[in-house]
C-alpha cells in the first residue's frame, strides 16, 4: 500500500507527502503468480453485491439501475456525442487549471522559499486560503463571473494554487543551504541559482504538490460544473437527476473516478518517482 | 542593546509578520471599496461584512445554520472515523487483503465526496442524510486507508519482539499495532478532517437548505456578497480551528512519543 | 597515528609522472593573495538574544600559490574564518580582501570545497565537474577537456555518468573536490573535505591533493581536526587558539611538497613538526 493514499484525496495540511512510508510485507508464502490478479476480487464482490441487489433484493430501479442499464445508458451518451463533450470539457478545464497554477504558484513558491522571512509572513495568510476552499467560494465567483467558465476555471485555479505554492516552498527550504553555497562560490547570480540548485532541488516536492493540486482541483471541477452548468461531467451527473436517468449518474460516476486514477496514476505518480529515484534524492 | 532587548524585539518582530499579510488585504479592501464604490452585490466593505456578521447574530442566523453544519459534520466523520479505523485495523492486520483492498479503495477514494451526490439526493432527498453520507463518504476511505498503512507499516520488528515476549494476538493489536500505526492514523484524521469540512460545504451548496454552505448559496440568489463574505470567512475560521484541535492532539501523542511523520515540519 | 606504507610513496609518483602528463595539464591562475585584517565574527541568536564569539582578531596573510593549512580544537572557528574568506558571512569586526579587493560575497575568485556534501544530486558526475566551467562561460570544448584531465586527476575515470548517490562517500569528496579545482580560482578554500571519507581514502585524497596542488599555483586554505594532514599538506600550518579562536602559532613546514613522501614523514625533522604543531593544539583543548 502505497503511502499516496493522502495525496490523491487527502489534505496538504501537513505539506507534501514526502516519500513512501513503509511497505507491504507480503506473506512469505503467498502464491506469486495470482497475487497481481487478485485485485480484481474486490470489484467482483461489488459487482455480484450489485446483482444480487438487484435479483434477489429486488431493489427497485428508482433507487439503483442495474448494471445492463449503466451500459446502455453509456453507449447512449457516447452514441450521443454528450459523453466525448463532457469528458472534453472536464479535461479541458483540469489542464488548463492546473497549468496556469503551476505557471503562477511555482515561482511564486520559489520566491517565498528562499526569501528569509518569506514563510514566516505568508504562512500562516496560505493556510488561512487554504482552509476557504473553491468550493466556497463558488457562489462568489458566480455573483461575480457569473454561470461561467470563468467561473469554474478561477475556482480550479485557486483550489490547486496553494498546495503548489505550499509544497515549491517548502521543497526549496529543504535543500541544504551547503548546494547553494557551494554554487555561489563559482560566481553564480540568482537566474543561475534558480535554474541549477532550486528548481531541480525543489522538484520532487513541486511534483508532489501539483498531484495534490490536480486531486483538489478535481473535486472543485466537479462541484463548479454541478453549480454553473456550462457541460462538463459534473453537470452531466448533476443534470441526469432532473430526468431520473439513474443509469446516466452511475456511468458518469464511474467514468469520473477512471478518469482521475489515469491521471493521477498513470501520468503524474510515475512522473513523481521518476523525478526522486532518477535523483536518487533522499528526504526525511 | 541587552540580550533581554534583543530578545523581545525579535520575538515581536516574528508575532507581527504574519499578520503583514492579512493587514495588507483589509487596507486594500478597505481603500479600493472606497475608490471604487462597487456595489453591494458585487463586493462589501470591510464594514459591511462587520455589520453583517453582527445582524446574522443578532437574528441569531448565523448560530443556527453553523450548529446545522457543525451537528453534520460531527455525524459524519464520527462514523466515518470509526468505521474507518475498525475496517481498517482488521484489513491491515492480513498483508492480502490489505494488498487487495488497495485497488478499490482507490477508486472510491478518487469518487469521494460530491461525486455521490446525485445518487444520494436520490436515495435521502435533500437534506441532512444526504450531506452526512457525502461527509462519512469523504472520511471513511481516507481514514481506512491510511488505517491500513499504518498497520502495515509497524515494523514487524516491534511486533516479533512482543510476541517473543508471549503474547495474546489481541494484546499486539491493542499494544503495539495500533499505538505504533497512530501517526499514520492522525494523518488520515487530519486529512479526514479537513475534506470531510469542505465536503460538507460543498453538499450544502448543492443539496441542502441549512447550514453553512446553503447559506451562502441562498445568499447568491439574492445577490447578498456581504453574507457570502461572512460565511466564508466563518467557514474558513472553523476548518482552521478544527486543523488546529487535531493538531493538539498529535501534540500530546505522537509527537510526544517521537514518532512525528515526514511532513509534520511543515505545519 | 595512521602510518602511510612505503609502497605507496613509491607508486604515488611513478603512476603520475609529472613530465608525462604537463603537456596535457590545463594552465592555472596565479595564486590569489588573501589579506585577513583585525577579522572577528561574533554570532547573534536572533532567538534568545545570545551573542557567541566565534572568532577574536585575526591577521592572517595567505601568499599566491601557498598551500595553508589551518586546524585548532572543536569550536575554534576555522569554519568561520574560512567562510568569512568565502565571502559567505560578513565579519562582525575587521576585513578580508583578496588581491587587495575587500571582499563582500561569495565569488568565483574564491572557491570552497566544503565539508558536508554539496555536489549537486541531480548532476552527474562530469556535469558536476564541469558546473563552474559553465558558469564562467567556457566554450564546450575547452570545458570537456578540463573536465577529463581532472576526472582521469581524481581517479574518476568510468564514473563520469553516474549520479552522485551511486558514488562512495570518498568518491563524492573527489567530485567535491574535482569541481572547485576544475573551476580554476585564484583561492582554494577547503573545510575538512576529508573528515568524512574513512582512513585509508583519507590518505589517497590527501596524497591526490598534494600532488595536484603541485602541479597548479592556486593559492590553498586547509582546515583539518587532524594534525598529521595538516602538517603533511601545508607549506605552514596555523595553530589556533579554543574559542573564540585567535591565532596561536604557524609553524612553517621547511620541506618542499614535491620531496613529501612518507620516508620524508619519518625523518626525525618531521615528527618533531608534527609532534610540536600536537602539543600545541592539545595545550589548547586541555
Amino acid at each position: 500500500m502505497r503511502a499516496k493514499i493522502a495525496a490523491g484525496a487527502g489534505d496538504a495540511s501537513a505539506g507534501p507527502q514526502l516519500r513512501p512510508r513503509g511497505s507491504v510485507t507480503g506473506s512469505p508464502r503467498g502464491p506469486s503468480r495470482i497475487l497481481p490478479l487478485l485485485f480484481v476480487v474486490p470489484f467482483l464482490v461489488i459487482i455480484a453485491a450489485w446483482v444480487l441487489a438487484k435479483s434477489a433484493f429486488g431493489v427497485s430501479d428508482a433507487a439503483l439501475p442495474s448494471i445492463g442499464d449503466v451500459i446502455h445508458a453509456s453507449s447512449q451518451l457516447i452514441d450521443w456525442g454528450i459523453l466525448p463533450y463532457d469528458v472534453a470539457a472536464s479535461l479541458y478545464r483540469i489542464a488548463l487549471g492546473t497549468a496556469l497554477a503551476i505557471v503562477i504558484g511555482v515561482p511564486l513558491g520559489l520566491l517565498l522559499g528562499t526569501s528569509r522571512y518569506g514563510v514566516i509572513m505568508f504562512g500562516p495568510f496560505l493556510r488561512f486560503f487554504r482552509a476557504v476552499s473553491g468550493i466556497a467560494i463558488l457562489p462568489l465567483l458566480i455573483i461575480w463571473f457569473g454561470f461561467t467558465e470563468t467561473t469554474i476555471q478561477v475556482a480550479i485555479l485557486y483550489t490547486a494554487l496553494i498546495p503548489i505554492i505550499f509544497s515549491t516552498m517548502v521543497g526549496v527550504r529543504t535543500i541544504p543551504p551547503a548546494y547553494r553555497d557551494a554554487i555561489e562560490t563559482m560566481g553564480a547570480g540568482s537566474a543561475r541559482l534558480i535554474r541549477d540548485v532550486y528548481l531541480p532541488g525543489a522538484l520532487a516536492s513541486i511534483v508532489v504538490g501539483i498531484r495534490l493540486g490536480v486531486g483538489y482541483g478535481w473535486r472543485a471541477l466537479i462541484a463548479g460544473e454541478m453549480l454553473v452548468g456550462a457541460g462538463g461531467l459534473g453537470f452531466m451527473i448533476f443534470g441526469a437527476l432532473q430526468f431520473h436517468a439513474l443509469g446516466q449518474i452511475v456511468a458518469g460516476m464511474i467514468l469520473i473516478g477512471l478518469l482521475y486514477l489515469v491521471i493521477d496514476r498513470l501520468i503524474l505518480a510515475p512522473v513523481e518517482d521518476a523525478t526522486v529515484r532518477r535523483w536518487g534524492v533522499q528526504r526525511g | 542593546m541587552t540580550a533581554r532587548d534583543r530578545r523581545l524585539r525579535h520575538a515581536i518582530f516574528m508575532r507581527a509578520l504574519p499578520v503583514i499579510p492579512f493587514a495588507v488585504l483589509l487596507i486594500v479592501w478597505a481603500a479600493g471599496w472606497e475608490i471604487a464604490r462597487p456595489p453591494l452585490i458585487t463586493l462589501p466593505s470591510p464594514v459591511e461584512v462587520g455589520q453583517t456578521v453582527r445582524r446574522l447574530w443578532d437574528s441569531g442566523q448565523l448560530q443556527a445554520n453553523t450548529s446545522a453544519s457543525m451537528y453534520r459534520w460531527v455525524l459524519g466523520f464520527g462514523v466515518g472515523v470509526v468505521s474507518g479505523l475498525l475496517l481498517g485495523v482488521l484489513a491491515g492486520l492480513s498483508p492480502l487483503i490489505a494488498r487487495m483492498v488497495e485497488p478499490v479503495v482507490s477508486f472510491f477514494m478518487a469518487i469521494s465526496g460530491i461525486v455521490w451526490l446525485p445518487i444520494a439526493i436520490v436515495w435521502f432527498g435533500l437534506g441532512t442524510p444526504t450531506v452526512v453520507f457525502i461527509i462519512w463518504n469523504s472520511v471513511f476511505f481516507l481514514v481506512f486507508a491510511n488505517t491500513v498503512l499504518g498497520v502495515r507499516s509497524v515494523a514487524a520488528v516491534l511486533e516479533d519482539g512482543v510476541r517473543t515476549l508471549g503474547a495474546s494476538r489481541v494484546h499486539i493489536i491493542t499494544r503495539v499495532l495500533i499505538p505504533g500505526a497512530l501517526p499514520h492514523i492522525l494523518e488520515g484524521l487530519r486529512s479526514g478532517l479537513g475534506f470531510g469540512w469542505r465536503a460538507l460545504i460543498a453538499a450544502e451548496i448543492i443539496g441542502a437548505s441549512t447550514g453553512l454552505g446553503a447559506m451562502i448559496y441562498q445568499a447568491k440568489e439574492f445577490l447578498r456578497s456581504d453574507v457570502i463574505v461572512t460565511g466564508v470567512i466563518v467557514i474558513a475560521a472553523i476548518g482552521l480551528l478544527l486543523d488546529a484541535g487535531l493538531g493538539l492532539v498529535e501534540r500530546r501523542t505522537i509527537e510526544r512519543w517521537g514518532l512525528v511523520t515526514e511532513g509534520a515540519g511543515t505545519r | 597515528m595512521v602510518r602511510r606504507s612505503p609502497a605507496r610513496a613509491g607508486q604515488l609518483l611513478a603512476d603520475h609522472d609529472v613530465t608525462a602528463t604537463s603537456k596535457r595539464v590545463p594552465p592555472t591562475r596565479q595564486g590569489g593573495r588573501i589579506v585577513c585584517r583585525g577579522l572577528a565574527h561574533t554570532f547573534v541568536n536572533a532567538r534568545t538574544g545570545e551573542s557567541v564569539p566565534a572568532l577574536d582578531t585575526v591577521d592572517l596573510v595567505i601568499e599566491p600559490g601557498e598551500f595553508v593549512t589551518v586546524c585548532g580544537p572543536s569550536g575554534c572557528g576555522k569554519t568561520t574564518l574560512l567562510r568569512a574568506i568565502a565571502g559567505l558571512i560578513t565579519p562582525t569586526q575587521g576585513q578580508v580582501s583578496c588581491d587587495d579587493v575587500v571582499v563582500r560575497g561569495p565569488g568565483k575568485d574564491r572557491g570552497v570545497v566544503f565539508q558536508e556534501l554539496a555536489i549537486l544530486p541531480w548532476r552527474t558526475v562530469r556535469r558536476n565537474i564541469a558546473h563552474g566551467l559553465e558558469i564562467q562561460r567556457v566554450p564546450k570544448h575547452e570545458r570537456e577537456e578540463r573536465v577529463a584531465y581532472f576526472v582521469g586527476l581524481m581517479g574518476l575515470s568510468g564514473f563520469e555518468d553516474k549520479y552522485p548517490h551511486e558514488l562512495s562517500g570518498g568518491m563524492k569528496q573527489r567530485v567535491a573536490v574535482a569541481r572547485t579545482w576544475a573551476a580554476n580560482p585564484r583561492v582554494i578554500l577547503m573545510d575538512e573535505p576529508f573528515a568524512a571519507v574513512d582512513a585509508q581514502t583519507r590518505l589517497t585524497l590527501q596524497e591526490e591533493l598534494l600532488r595536484i596542488s603541485i602541479m597548479s599555483s592556486n593559492s590553498i586554505m586547509f582546515i583539518t581536526h587532524n594534525v598529521d594532514e595538516a602538517v603533511f599538506l601545508g607549506d605552514r600550518v596555523v595553530v589556533m587558539t579554543k574559542r573564540p579562536g585567535r591565532i596561536k602559532a604557524i609553524v612553517p613546514v621547511p620541506v618542499p611538497r614535491q620531496e613529501r613522501t612518507v620516508e620524508a614523514m619519518a625523518d626525525p625533522q618531521f615528527v618533531l613538526l608534527t609532534d610540536q604543531v600536537l602539543h600545541l593544539v592539545r595545550g589548547e583543548v586541555q
